[in-house]
């Protein structure tokens, strides 16, 4: 499904990613873990289309295609979900609103006819419940005066209703208490299907507890110093980075 | 638009002393009007043209849509308050066409609330003023004009809130925000000159770009660049039409300002 080879990307002068290897395919979950600063939030913005980055060198196949020449809109209407760190706020933009449009330019992109409203509805009802997210806030402006827990189910949400095939979740853990966290996960779980992807970013390893990894990825000064299955996350819980960072100076 | 005014069974302007009912305006309109005293008066000026006056005698409520699409519809509008009358004021403005708003606060107990809106794209050209005299004691006012211009246009905002010697107790807030998107251009000078004090008077402007992480946002979730610009600009300005001040103008305004929208 997603095939990164070599990539390297700057923002600048300042190169971030210096030559990243990592396959995913349908099916699989994929944990990129790493201490702060070694690149891991560039690396989903980069896969998502932010031109902020530049890319340098290397390749990005995504279903067969190159990914690097399609714009951000085009990315997402092929199936790639980004999760944001920070959600945005858009005053005076409904989330409903909001959805409709990305929804229907989803269905566009795929030849079908835009949704009735009461289909739309259903959907929305069908999807909030996933994250338990209060269907009130699909009324409120997006984002705007959510809480830290809203936000990140809010992310759930929206990637429930555009049903990706390969979601990249950045630090959807991040300030979240334990009963947001298990909604969180619980919904991309429930969301996990055999043709679909999930990469999973994250800083610590609690929330692996709930989305269970078949990989594990180490990203360290922007390349992937090791992989391994879920014990890895586990072991780094208990030993920290350092041992793996000794060992990658050492080579 | 024009159906809309047509079908709400309004009578047009006629009559220089208005009683409680709902009125339009269209064309040209120089004219001196009085709202009768504790009269409850609905009136919607679409394209007008010239200077209307417009006195409300105690007690009398006057709710206001002006609607400028057409270019070069310039028009004054001078409302004046005697004690305890209210104006409510939707002011839109799609065109490059140059609109003011002279308003005296002269009896105690008055109140005015302004929303405005101004978008203009392409080369146009347009401005807007809103004055507000506080002339007596007790009176308050709230005028918020939110401002959009795209392409090569320009567009200006002055709005002046002047408390007179003795105007005690007034409370006056005035806020002006715009968007300038790329080459676009807009000046907003809001003004404050007090002579009170013992008076709450609070005046903001800005001219902000769009918001690039926002786009970037929409885009990731699958909207056209197009798209998420003018969504964004949609959710800065609805506020403005959605509280239209009469309500049954609401949905009209909502449907000239997504026409505008396209062609930002």
């Amino acid at each position: 499904m997603l095939k990164v080879e070599n990539l390297h990307a700057s923002v600048g002068d300042k190169e971030i990613l210096r030559g990243i290897n990592l396959e995913v395919k349908a099916g699989e979950v994929h944990a990129i873990m790493g201490p702060n600063g070694s690149g891991k939030s560039t690396l989903a913005s980069v896969l998502a289309g932010n031109e902020k980055f530049t890319v340098t060198e290397g390749k990005v196949e995504y279903m067969g295609e190159d990914l690097l020449t399609l714009p951000i809109e085009e990315r997402s209407r092929k199936g790639l979900f980004l999760g944001f760190q920070y959600p945005v706020e858009i005053p005076g933009v409904t989330m409903a609103n909001f959805m409709k449009l990305a929804v229907n330019e989803h269905r566009k992109a795929k030849g079908l006819a835009p949704l009735t409203a009461a289909e739309y509805l259903r959907l929305m009802r069908e999807k909030s419940a996933i994250v338990e997210l209060d269907s009130k806030l699909t009324a409120r402006s997006v984002n705007e005066g959510f809480s830290g827990g809203e936000k990140k189910k809010n992310e759930i949400f929206q990637m429930a209703m555009l049903e990706p095939k390969l979601a990249i979740l950045d630090e959807t853990d991040s300030g979240l208490d334990i009963d947001a966290l298990r909604i969180v996960a619980t919904g991309v779980t429930r969301l996990k299907r055999e043709d679909n992807a999930t990469v999973v970013i994250t800083h610590y390893q609690r929330l692996l507890d709930y989305i269970v990894p078949d990989y594990v990825h180490v990203l360290y000064k922007g390349r992937i110093i090791y992989s391994g299955d879920k014990s890895l996350a586990l072991k780094l819980e208990k030993e920290g980075y350092d041992w793996l960072i000794n060992d990658y100076k050492e080579e | 638009m024009q159906q809309l005014f047509n079908t709400l069974g309004c009578a047009t302007l006629s009559s220089s002393r208005l009683l409680t009912g709902r009125y339009i305006a269209t064309a040209e309109c120089s004219e001196h009007l009085v709202v009768e005293a504790d009269a409850s008066v609905e009136l919607i000026l679409h394209n007008i043209e010239g200077e209307l006056r417009i006195d409300l005698e105690r007690g009398a409520k006057l709710r206001l849509v002006r609607l400028t699409i057409q270019s070069d519809c310039n028009s004054m509008l001078r409302v004046t308050l005697n004690d305890s009358a209210e104006c409510y004021a939707t002011d839109v403005l799609l065109s490059a066409s140059a609109v003011g708003l002279d308003i005296k606060l002269e009896g105690q107990h008055s109140h005015v609330d302004v929303g405005g809106v101004f978008l203009v794209s392409g080369e146009e050209r347009a401005s807007v003023t809103a004055d507000v005299a506080h002339r007596t004691e007790d009176t308050t006012s709230r005028i918020k004009y939110k401002g959009v211009a795209s392409g090569l246009s320009r567009g200006e905002f002055s709005g002046l809130v002047y408390v007179a010697p003795g105007a005690q107790h007034t409370d006056s807030e005035q806020l002006s925000r715009n968007v300038a998107i790329g080459k676009a251009r807009i000046n907003t000078k809001p003004q404050l000159e007090i002579y009170a004090d013992d008076v709450r008077c609070s005046h903001g402007a800005t001219v902000g770009q769009l918001d690039e992480q926002a786009v970037l946002y929409m885009r990731q979730r699958g909207l056209s660049l197009e798209m998420a610009q003018r969504l964004q600009i949609e959710g800065f300005v609805s506020d403005v039409v959605l509280h239209s001040a009469i309500e049954e103008c609401r949905d009209e305004l909502v449907e000239v300002l997504n026409e505008k929208l396209q062609t930002l």
